[in-house]
């Protein structure tokens, strides 16, 4: 066993530790945080297998941007920062199950398809460099990675389209526009009876209606 | 595998075919001009400048597709081969534009309320910015161009060649059609559900799809579809990754076409979305997916069918059984073609388990036939209106044969087409499909295909009695016209018609594009 | 001759149909005439609602003229150049599969179009007197229309695309007219299972021409027919017996029965016309049609007799428990289609007089349904036989035609269903074996049977005393509706002495189904069995309901009797069968919907409020069960894929 084994043994202890962290304990802050250990302990192992640019894009994007946008999110809804018990989950035995049984067969097929493929990591080295990523990139994947603009642009207007309230022209009170995005569940308190009451009133012909159908089916 | 370049500044130009990647192109750029339109023009003319950006370059699009179905032979690889620009690809890509050229028609009609999308997005549903919103006729005039955006998406995603360029072609596809789903005009919470839950099952799958990619690169070194099925002709089909990889990008596949077991997402996002949206959803996005399936099927994993054909046979199965079978206790009109859509995802699926040019060819024709007679079906939905928006509950529709028989009898044409009445499109199409399925031995799924069509007319036929053999409500839903939405049933009925009458030159059509199979 | 006897030893004769020429090259006329006049009917509105009825009605005998200037060519030519093909268009054409929509003119399918044309267009002629009062006259008349086009278009198909199409046309637009009177529900419920019975049909016959598509690569009768002797014999009984369930949906044989009787919700033209003339002897043509196949397949064969001698025997039974006039014709019809199908599964022998049954049925039983129809008129829509009685002084055109018709169904000599009934019943002898000596006996039981309930029908309506409603007040039909029952009636009197005289009719379809080996004996000893069963059907007949005086309503019976009222229980056995299961499997996608639905609406409350832990559970559950179901979804696939390897 090289030091580098040793090394990405390590990590990966870090890595999975820090996963089980994440959804084990009952503070959401704590969880995000143990996030950005679990993600920066898989930089860690690009950078032991030579992939420095993947590293620093791991760092960058998913500690950097991912993790903080998730804070933001929790600070922006105002979502409960202490202990809280509703984290945990009437179905813990089910997902355990599930979470254990995917990565039985993740880890099954992953050893079993790679047991052979061993290469030393002395010979890739430069493999993982910004500039291989770069020329590939901007070779043979170019047309992809231009239909990756295209996706970003479709995201930003489609962000704005969702969160614009100026679009008569005069913008109403913008201090009174709702931080949170509209598809969050938590409302401001005051609107939930109200939307409650949009819900009933739909239901109700419903179900007359319904039984008009189930005469017709009656009759069939 | 991919050369090291140590000097700086010496990577090559890639080669990209403009010409054969034009109609992609035009449909993104009519989309940018869209943006642009957006931020310049003044707020009274972007509704008539990004209907006309939008309709301009869908058809262009379509007139450059011809042209290269007609004079581009023999077809090849383009854009560093990335995409494969083929006969069966530009007919998927032919069809989608029409089809969303139809939807667009729907999209963009002003004559039912000012628009079938949200007045303003951003505000709460009941919330008093909703109604000065409604009063004030805003328009969001930004879903045009993420039409086309998602549009463009379609139109890489059956031509791609390797699975990266799928997978990102999947989600500017799919990320225009989360957001939009939200969008509807009525019943919005509804509507941002269905946005909500299409949006988060939609990320679950494209993480099936990706971990897939990931184990067939680890098998075969290459992501792309001729290279994994060379590696496989070369090392066989044992290896745990090839197997786990297929399944996983099946499942991804799979999700898109709404198939079984992973239909559960079709049913409420169809429903909840603006009806206009879900005609281009059930049309453009199913033969997009389709198309898709076809070519990682028939490209990337020909050489493996003996694993993967129970697999795909046990889907089809479940596909057609489950579509049919839970469509005859729907109420919702909506909710009813949707399911009626997931079954017929399964007829499509057996013409893909069959692996040959007939099962391709017929395929083809199936998917053009069926999406003209959807987006026709689903345009009659938009027309017929009650006080609250469109009439969605099924006993609303009763009677509406005796005060509005045209409206009436060419939406049962169209539920005759789904059934499979001869002289509807639908016949020939299912006709073709289990025809090449039966050729290629699956005689037990034509016969579950018989059967579940069977099942479906019984709904189809419910829906046919109750407009026409049931007194009409006194209260009863009006149908409003207009020219566009007309124009688009119209176009629908008529496509449907002739290709149940004379479906000769389309099956020409499909299957001398089908001829050259895909390129790799 | 001998050189045609070699090729029926061969396995049947082949065909090698030249091209039509003369009027037989316009032969699409038949079909375009009257879809034409639907077309326009259905298309211009109410403009046409004042000739609207007199353009159907010409549509119709236009086609019937052209018809019969066919057949008068066709008697023109030798026995080689009756089959004539005439060539529309390729229908569909991809790859492997080509599909040319020609029109076969050869004598079976002229004696249909004779039949459908002629019957059709008097009974167009009737229901102009019949439906005058009908303000959607107009509509009725562009169905019948459609009616006749489609079952031409299914007789005269060269190949079994064609056919289908025609056979869904026909059962669109039975479907139709079932349901014409939808204001009735029980007309609306009553089209709904005739539809629902008839895609089990269907579905067969679709399956048996997916099956003949995979197996000789054509779909063509000349083609399926010529290579049919390569066929493993397994798929060969396989085909037979999917084209026979196609036959029993829509000939009502058993299991599939249970529609025709609720079929009679329709007007009364439309029983006469499709449910008695014409659409439900559709599965006797396919049958005849694809005699190729069964002559290869004793099995199926053997079950199309069964299947015969089974319908015949419960539908005259039915027959004997209905007061509804309508309803006791309808259960004669299925018997009298059993007698057909019997005949059709007997092979050569049969074929003819199959066919010659077909078309004797076919005016007697139009007939009877026309004047059943004008008995109607009369008892102001009343179809109650127990309030008929003694009509025969007051509706003595009705009455005289009613009962030639009688008189012709059950066999009296000399009428043509003696001609073609006897033949068939001396077929089933001729067959011999156990087999034969059982079918036999059973036919002879049926007409013994058939001779009792219809005359307990003519008793109880134009015999004994009224015993009319008060404000019933009977009289004779106007001569729109009673000059076509004339028609009928000389049909249903001469039809089969024309027909089985001399052979004539064997010697005009030999071309198609070949020609029997022994002449047809015109009296044999079951001659006198018959006639001796039938003077104990009508005696017994005679005894229960014109000596005694029968009672307004129905009495109590016993279980025999209430067996035969509640159609054989053959609802019942459907319901606990087909409809309880369908009904739990519906009960439970409800569930699962329900939870669906609910979860959503339940989901959105949720969603907004977020307050409620029970409710929230839904939510976050609902979302995420669909992800798990994706999840075992995902698994299954994995699981599927590897169990492959093992």
């Amino acid at each position: 066993m090289t030091a580098a084994d040793l090394v990405i043994v390590l990590l990966g202890v870090v890595a999975v530790g820090a996963g089980v962290l994440v959804v084990a304990t009952r503070q959401l802050v704590h969880a995000a945080l143990w996030l950005v250990v679990s993600f920066g302990a898989l930089a860690g192992s690009y950078l032991v297998l030579t992939a420095e640019f993947v590293a620093w894009v791991q760092v960058l994007i998913y500690v950097g941007a991912v993790v903080v946008l998730l804070l933001f999110g929790i600070m922006l809804t105002r979502a409960p920062i202490g202990r809280s018990e509703d984290l945990d989950s009437g179905n813990r035995i089910v997902a355990l199950v599930v979470a254990v049984a995917t990565a039985g067969v993740l880890v099954t097929t992953l050893v079993r398809g790679f047991r052979s493929a061993y290469v030393p990591i002395k010979d890739r080295v430069g493999s993982g460099s910004s500039h291989t990523l770069g020329g590939s990139l901007f070779q043979t994947w170019v047309l992809p990675f231009e239909a990756l603009s295209v996706l970003l642009l479709a995201a930003l207007i489609g962000a704005i389209v969702l969160s614009r309230t100026d679009i008569g022209g005069a913008g109403p009170e913008p201090e009174e526009e709702e931080p949170e995005p509209r598809r969050r569940p938590a409302a401001p308190r005051g609107t939930v009876a109200r939307r409650l009451g949009t819900a009933r009133r739909r239901a109700t012909p419903d179900d007359e209606d319904t039984i008009v159908l189930s005469r017709v089916d009656e009759e069939i | 595998m991919t050369p090291v370049y140590m000097a700086a500044g010496d990577i090559p130009t890639p080669h990209i075919e403009y010409g054969r990647l034009a109609p992609v192109l035009i449909v993104l750029g009519a989309a940018c001009v869209g943006v642009l339109v957006e931020a310049l023009a003044p707020r009274a003319q972007r509704y008539g400048l990004q209907v006309l950006v939008s309709v301009v370059g869908l058809v262009a699009a379509f007139a450059w597709t011809i042209a290269l179905g007609i004079g581009d032979q023999p077809h090849h690889v383009a854009a560093m081969g990335a995409v494969g620009v083929d006969g069966p690809t530009l007919f998927i890509q032919g069809t989608i534009l029409v089809l969303a050229l139809m939807s667009m028609l729907l999209i963009a009609e002003r004559r039912h309320e000012d628009s079938p999308f949200t007045a303003q997005a951003s505000t709460v549903p009941g919330s008093p910015e909703e109604r000065e919103s409604l009063v004030a006729g805003l328009v969001q005039t930004e879903i045009y161009p993420l039409v086309l955006f998602a549009v463009g998406g379609m139109l890489i995603f059956p031509a791609a060649n390797d699975l990266l360029t799928m997978f990102v072609a999947l989600e500017v596809m799919s990320l225009p059609l989360y957001l939009l789903c939200g969008l509807a005009r009525r019943r919005r919470l509804l509507s941002q559900e269905a946005a909500v839950k299409y949006f988060l099952l939609g990320a679950f799958s494209s993480a099936f799809f990706l971990y897939g990619t990931a184990m067939l690169y680890g098998f075969a070194g290459s992501v792309r579809l001729s290279e994994i099925a060379a590696a496989i002709s070369k090392q066989g089909g044992d290896e745990p990754l090839l197997l786990a990889g297929v399944a996983l990008l099946s499942v991804g596949l799979l999700f898109k076409m709404g198939a079984a077991p992973f239909q559960a997402w079709k049913p409420d996002v169809y429903q909840g979305a603006p009806t206009a949206l879900t005609a281009l959803m059930a049309s453009c996005t199913l033969v997009a997916a389709v198309g898709g399936v076809l070519r990682v099927f028939y490209v990337g994993l020909e050489t493996l069918r003996w694993d993967w054909r129970p697999m795909m046979w046990a889907v089809a199965i479940l596909t057609m059984l489950v579509g049919a079978i839970v469509a005859i206790t729907q109420t919702d009109v909506k909710r009813m073609l949707a399911y009626s859509s997931i079954a017929h995802g399964g007829f499509l699926l057996t013409g893909v388990i069959a692996t040959n040019k007939a099962g391709l060819s017929s395929t083809l024709f199936y998917l053009a036939a069926y999406g003209f007679t959807t987006v026709g079906a689903f345009a009659v939905i938009t027309m017929v209106r009650d006080a609250g928006g469109e009439a969605g509950h099924l006993s609303r529709w009763a009677g509406l044969g005796k005060r509005q028989p045209l409206v009436a009898g060419t939406f049962a044409f169209f539920l005759l087409a789904f059934a499979g009445i001869p002289l509807t499109s639908g016949f020939t199409g299912k006709f073709a499909v289990f025809q090449a399925a039966m050729a290629g031995g699956a005689m037990p799924l034509v016969i579950v295909g018989v059967v579940s069509s069977a099942i479906a007319a019984f709904f189809y036929v419910r829906v046919i009695v109750l407009m026409f053999f049931s007194e009409p409500l006194a209260d009863g839903p009006t149908v409003s016209f207009s020219p566009a939405t007309a124009t688009a049933v119209a176009v629908g009925a008529f496509v449907t018609l002739v290709l149940g009458v004379i479906p000769a030159p389309a099956l020409h059509l499909a299957q001398s594009a089908a001829n050259q199979l895909f390129v790799r | 001759m001998t050189t045609m006897n070699a090729v029926l030893a061969a396995g049947g004769p082949e065909l090698h149909p030249q091209a039509a020429e003369g009027v037989q090259s316009v032969a699409w006329l038949l079909i375009a005439l009257p879809l034409a006049g639907a077309a326009i009917l259905l298309l211009s509105g109410r403009r046409t609602n004042k000739w609207g009825h007199l353009l159907g009605t010409a549509m119709s005998l236009g086609a019937f003229v052209v018809g019969l200037l066919a057949f008068f060519q066709m008697l023109g030519q030798d026995a080689e150049g009756r089959s004539r093909l005439v060539h529309l268009f390729p229908f569909i054409s991809a790859g492997s599969l080509k599909v040319d929509m020609n029109l076969l003119v050869d004598p079976l399918s002229i004696s249909f179009v004779l039949l459908i044309t002629g019957v059709g267009s008097l009974i167009h002629i009737y229901s102009i007197g019949y439906m005058s009062h009908d303000p959607d006259r107009r509509r009725f008349f562009a169905y019948l229309n459609l009616f006749v086009a489609a079952m031409l278009l299914l007789v005269l198909a060269d190949n079994y695309v064609g056919l289908y199409i025609g056979w869904e046309g026909v059962g669109l637009a039975s479907y139709l007219l079932i349901g014409f009177w939808q204001y009735k529900p029980s007309a609306a419920t009553a089209a709904k299972k005739a539809f629902i019975v008839n895609r089990v049909g269907d579905f067969g016959l679709s399956v048996a021409i997916m099956v003949m598509f995979a197996t000789f690569g054509s779909l063509s009768y000349q083609d399926v027919f010529g290579q049919a002797s390569q066929a493993s014999q397994g798929t060969i009984t396989a085909i037979g017996l999917l084209l026979l369930l196609g036959a029993c949906g829509k000939s009502a044989q058993l299991p599939l029965q249970s529609w025709l009787l609720d079929a009679m919700e329709g007007p009364t033209p439309v029983s006469a016309l499709i449910h008695a003339a014409t659409m439900v002897t559709a599965g006797v043509y396919l049958i005849v049609r694809s005699h190729a196949i069964f002559e290869l397949s004793p099995d199926a064969q053997l079950l199309v007799t069964i299947v015969g001698v089974a319908t015949l025997l419960a539908g005259a039974i039915i027959g004997c428990a209905k007061d509804d006039i309508k309803k006791a014709l309808a259960g004669s019809t299925m018997s009298q289609i059993g007698y057909m199908v019997l005949a059709a599964g007997l092979g050569r022998p049969g074929y003819v007089f199959a066919i010659a049954h077909l078309i004797a049925h076919g005016f007697f039983k139009a007939g009877m349904f026309l004047g059943a129809g004008s008995v109607m008129h009369a008892m102001n829509d009343d179809v109650n036989m127990r309030k008929y009685g003694g009509l025969r002084k007051v509706m003595p055109i009705t009455f005289a035609t009613f009962g030639l018709g009688y008189l012709a169904i059950i066999g009296f000599p000399g009428l043509s269903g003696w001609w073609t009934k006897d033949g068939i019943i001396d077929a089933a002898f001729e067959k011999g074996g156990t087999s034969g000596q059982i079918l036999g006996w059973l036919a002879l039981i049926g007409a013994g049977i058939t001779a009792y309930y219809m005359s307990r029908l003519m008793f109880m309506t134009f015999f004994g005393e009224p015993r009319w409603d008060e404000d019933v007040h009977p009289h004779e039909s106007p001569k729109v509706m009673t000059v076509p029952l004339i028609l009928l009636a000389i049909g249903s009197v001469a039809g089969g002495a024309f027909l089985i005289l001399g052979d004539r009719f064997a010697k005009f379809l030999a071309p198609v189904v070949g020609e029997p080996e022994a002449a047809h004996k015109l009296v044999t000893p079951y001659t006198a069995i018959v006639f001796a069963l039938m003077v104990v059907g009508v005696g017994l007949a005679y005894v229960q309901y014109l000596r005694r005086p029968v009672p307004r309503t129905a009495p109590a019976g016993n279980p025999a009797v209430t067996f035969a009222r509640k159609d054989l229980y053959g609802d019942a056995l459907n319901e606990s069968l087909l409809m309880r299961p369908g009904q739990w499997l519906t009960r439970l996608t409800v569930y699962f919907d329900n939870r669906g639905v609910d979860g959503l609406v339940n989901g959105l409350a949720a969603f907004i409020g977020g307050t409620s832990g029970r409710v929230r559970r839904v939510q976050t559950g609902f979302v995420r069960s669909y992800a798990l179901s994706m999840f075992v979804g995902a698994a299954l696939v994995v699981g599927a894929l590897f169990l492959v390897r093992i």
